[in-house]
């Protein structure tokens, strides 16, 4: 639905932007919790802000939907200037972690809500609120109190009562927090479903990273008020770039080395090939990386050539089921993850030398 | 696409009038709770904080009501009161320390009772409580001299086993005023105390049991602690209402031994010794301050009001 | 031996929950035993039988009705503006810091620590001082006074438990600050806000220390009472008491079960 948007387009000369922030800065006294923060999302995204508690993702979503001005900066909803508005006046609606739903009203009046403050009129208000709840599947239920509501419906009601009003910008506030495993991922993929049915932005809170590269196709990682990495999941996965994303977004194996071109010696004198792409670089110390199921174990005189190679000892051998993981300790006492799929391959004991090997373009380089 | 019915922001020029526009509102905000504060502050500076500064002005003049009051800074007015009615001041001291003793002797037990015991009847048991309290207060305490009465059963029963003697009374005793006072402040000692009780997890009593404490260690070394802002809470609502009463010492007590109260309440409304009176007055406010004050820093107003 | 003492113990506390209660209840059993006595001359102190003449002519004794219905007109505007002014506090104490909050807390737990007799008698001498004649609206004024710090406690208590985003939801779907404040925070609060103006009636309607010093000519139920206690009470006074108690703890029993019902519906 590229047309929908004339208005913003007049003014822009290229494709506009749900939302733009620029410079933005909240400070809490004397903490920074969002530090100069410049960020574009696009049309019809599902967009994440991943990180840490206390990373600044949560007040960040908080300017953009007004319930906190920025100290610094402005932000922009569809080419609009709306820093300092109101949110009341602002075209975003929010999903609140708690969900908020007024205890007071019962579930069809909490889904009104919105409609009922911009007079609409009551027949549409019935028919929409309807088409609504049959969105989130809740049909039948218009007359109960949130109190009356399990946790997973109270988060359908908290997510129709945001969509009803057609938001530019749907912000989601951790919304499945507070929902048991199951649930959650029952919601993750309802989520998905529904943002591409209703085809608008959400920009969505979290500190789960399996929840952010399972919804978003795009997501901004967040450490200490700044983003770290912004990109789709795969390519912030598989070139996380600084040792913080690749510790947050799964696990990793991370060495020092000494660079030199496109290679890099470590301690014990092994030298690692480095990826073509992206080997640009200057040369010295640098710290490389290496995710630990891109990694697979062979008898140290059976590494294939052409593979990046460590030797190592095997410290500690867990069978998981779906795959084994393998705690291994090389000669300088570093210690080492790899991960193997179970598929009837020998196993390594605990004391077993080993060769600990992976192809030259799954190393990344980290700052 | 249905972006179309969403309310456009109200159109501000982009860049301009911005920053001024956020720094208004955030003054605005900034204004909003001293505003909300404004009518009752100035209700309690009116009639509270004035009124103190009157009374502590009254207490420091000279004069007689035929005559008219002149301030002339009579600190005399203290040391008189206090030669003339020290004994009113002691005696209401004692016997407002005596009922709150009681009163928490009393009422410990049953919001304990009531907390830990009580089960789905909690809150019809609490209702229990506070039903006898909406019956006037000078009924009741009017009630207790009908049930005290020389006459009556009680003193009956108690001459029969030889507690009071043959021709011994209760009525008009201090003793009678203490059990009224007791009697009439019960509910604001029991409430508070129900309250904190009623907010402790029965679970740490059962932690501290399966860390070697018996009932009674338990007890002590955690109900007892946890309760403590209701205790607090509970002296402080009975112990000030009792020091100032001197409705039980007029209706109940010994008319020869009467309390603090009744001495200010007769020098201003019959004696019309209104410098006394004010002296008097200002004197227990002060007293209860110095009394209230460091009991209260040990645990914050901010706990006692809130 | 063991379990005979737990058991023991078990009764021992509903054994005195029972005789505590029973305690609190004698003086409200003798008041209402009182309006059916037909007692002899002035005094109503020994049961002379029962008769139920004093609730036929309740209304005959002068000026005990008239008494009632000004203690019910004080009670209810002092509580009533107490009420109002105790919740602004409120909001401005739950939900913003400033300066002077402090401050505030103190001024507003001083009428609390302050005995009544110091209340009444300090707002005397502000009333003779300025001349001011006492009578209802000086007796209004007092119990505003005092009324205020309890309605802060009352509507506080129900603040803190509020959920601030429920506002912020508001704000978000498009309601503006005092649409916000109409829609959600005022049904939120009303059940607190209420329950703030009951206490402040039921203090004001009781109220008698603070009363006296303020009254001039005006007469309520308390200083009738108490200006009766010199020369007989009239057992009429135990009618009204008794009716009193009669109706209130009515509606607050069907107020328990009401809210019990829609407890149940919610749960």
């Amino acid at each position: 639905m590229p047309d929908a948007t004339t208005g913003e387009e007049a003014r822009g000369s290229h494709e506009p932007l749900a939302v733009e922030l620029s410079g933005v800065t909240k400070r809490f006294g004397d903490v920074v919790a969002v530090d100069d923060i410049t960020l574009e999302i696009g049309e019809n995204r599902f967009y994440a802000l991943l990180g840490p508690s206390g990373c600044g993702k949560t007040t960040t979503l908080r300017m953009i939907g007004g319930f906190e001005d920025p100290d610094a900066g402005s932000i922009r909803l569809h080419g609009e200037d709306v820093t300092g508005l109101k949110p009341y006046q602002r075209p975003v609606n929010t999903v609140f972690q708690s969900y908020a739903l007024f205890p007071h009203l019962n579930v069809f009046e909490n889904v009104a809500f919105g409609l009922r403050r911009k007079k609409v009129p009551s027949a549409e208000v019935t028919e929409r609120v309807g088409e609504m709840l049959d969105l989130v599947q809740l049909v039948g239920m218009d007359k109960r109190k949130p109190g009356q509501l399990s946790g997973g419906q109270r988060q359908r009601v908290a997510l129709a009562r945001a969509l009803i009003n057609h938001p530019r910008v749907l912000l989601l506030d951790e919304p499945l927090g507070a929902l048991d495993l199951k649930l959650r991922k029952e919601m993750q993929i309802e989520l998905k479903r529904i943002q591409n049915e209703v085809g608008i932005t959400f920009v969505h809170v979290t500190h789960d990273q399996e929840e952010a590269m399972t919804m978003a196709d795009t997501i901004a990682v967040m450490n200490e008020g700044r983003i770290e990495r912004l990109g789709g999941p795969t390519e912030i996965y598989e070139d996380p770039r600084s040792a913080f994303v690749a510790g947050f977004l799964g696990a990793s194996n991370l060495m020092q080395g000494d660079r030199k071109g496109n290679a890099a010696t470590l301690q014990d004198g092994t030298t690692i090939a480095l990826p073509e792409a992206g080997a640009a670089g200057v040369d010295g110390d640098i710290q490389l990386g290496v995710r630990p199921e891109k990694m697979s174990l062979q008898a140290p005189e059976a590494a294939p050539p052409g593979a990046n190679s460590i030797l190592a000892t095997v410290v500690d051998v867990s069978f998981i089921g779906v795959s084994t993981h393998y705690l291994l300790r090389t000669s300088w006492g570093a210690d080492l993850v790899v991960v193997v799929q179970n598929l009837d391959d020998e196993r390594h004991a605990a004391g077993s030398s080993v060769a600990a090997t992976w192809l030259p373009q799954h190393t990344f380089v980290v700052s | 696409m249905t972006t179309d019915t969403a309310t456009p922001p109200a159109a501000t020029p982009p860049g301009a009038g911005q920053t001024a526009g956020a720094a208004s509102s955030k003054s605005k905000r900034k204004r909003v709770p001293y505003l909300l504060l404004l009518p009752g502050g100035i209700w309690l500076i009116m009639f509270y904080v004035i009124p103190m500064i009157q009374l502590a002005g009254v207490s420091l003049q000279e004069g007689s009501f035929q005559t008219g009051y002149r301030f002339t800074w009579a600190w005399g007015n203290y040391s008189a009161a206090f030669t003339a009615f020290g004994g009113h001041f002691i005696r209401s001291i004692l016997y407002a320390g005596t009922a709150t003793l009681l009163a928490l002797l009393i009422g410990y037990p049953l919001a304990y009772a009531i907390a830990f015991r009580g089960g789905r009847y909690r809150n019809l048991l609490l209702i229990l409580v506070l039903m006898p309290f909406l019956t006037p207060f000078l009924l009741r305490t009017l009630a207790w001299k009908v049930i005290l009465a020389d006459s009556g059963w009680v003193v009956g029963v108690l001459q029969s086993i030889g507690i009071i003697a043959e021709n011994g009374r209760l009525l008009a005793t201090g003793w009678a005023g203490v059990a009224g006072i007791t009697y009439n402040f019960l509910a604001f000692m029991t409430l508070p105390i129900y309250v904190s009780l009623e907010k402790i997890d029965p679970s740490l009593i059962e932690a501290a049991q399966d860390l070697y404490s018996n009932s009674r260690t338990a007890f002590r070394k955690v109900t007892l602690p946890l309760s403590r802002p209701g205790i607090v809470a509970g002296t402080l609502l009975t112990l000030i209402p009792a020091s100032g009463d001197f409705v039980n010492a007029q209706l109940l007590g010994n008319p020869q031994q009467l309390m603090i109260g009744n001495v200010i309440d007769s020098r201003f409304l019959r004696i019309v010794d209104y410098p006394t009176a004010a002296a008097l007055s200002f004197t227990l406010m002060v007293a209860i301050l110095l009394i209230v004050i460091p009991y209260v820093r040990a645990v914050g107003t901010e706990d006692l009001v809130a | 031996m063991k379990r005979f003492l737990d058991f023991a113990r078990h009764h021992l506390i509903t054994v005195y929950m029972v005789g505590a209660l029973a305690y609190l209840f004698v003086p409200v059993v003798v008041v209402m035993l009182f309006s059916f006595n037909d007692n002899r001359g002035r005094f109503n102190f020994t049961w002379r039988g029962f008769t139920l003449k004093h609730w036929a002519n309740a209304f005959e004794v002068p000026n005990l009705f008239d008494s009632l219905v000004k203690s019910f007109q004080i009670a209810f505007l002092s509580a009533l503006v107490a009420t109002i002014l105790g919740t602004l506090i409120a909001l401005a104490l739950v939900r913003y810091r400033f300066k002077g909050r402090s401050t505030t807390n103190f001024l507003l737990f001083l009428p609390m620590a302050t005995p009544e007799v110091v209340l009444g008698s300090s707002l005397l001498a502000l009333f003779l001082t300025l001349s001011i004649p006492t009578g209802f609206g000086t007796i209004v004024v007092a119990h505003i006074l005092f009324n205020i710090s309890y309605v802060v406690v009352t509507v506080k208590a129900r603040l803190s438990g509020f959920d601030r985003h429920l506002e912020e939801a508001a704000m978000d779907l498009y309601a503006n600050e005092w649409t916000t404040f109409v829609k959600v925070t005022l049904p939120m609060i009303l059940p607190g806000v209420f329950a703030a103006f009951m206490l402040g009636f039921a203090l004001s309607f009781d109220d008698f220390i603070i009363t006296n010093f303020n009254s001039g000519g005006t007469v309520t139920f308390p200083l009738y009472i108490w200006g009766a206690a010199r020369v007989g009470v009239p057992p009429q006074v135990n009618v009204f008491g008794t009716a009193i108690f009669v109706i209130t703890v009515s509606i607050m029993l069907l107020t328990v079960t009401l809210q019990r019902r829609s407890d149940a519906n919610v749960a």
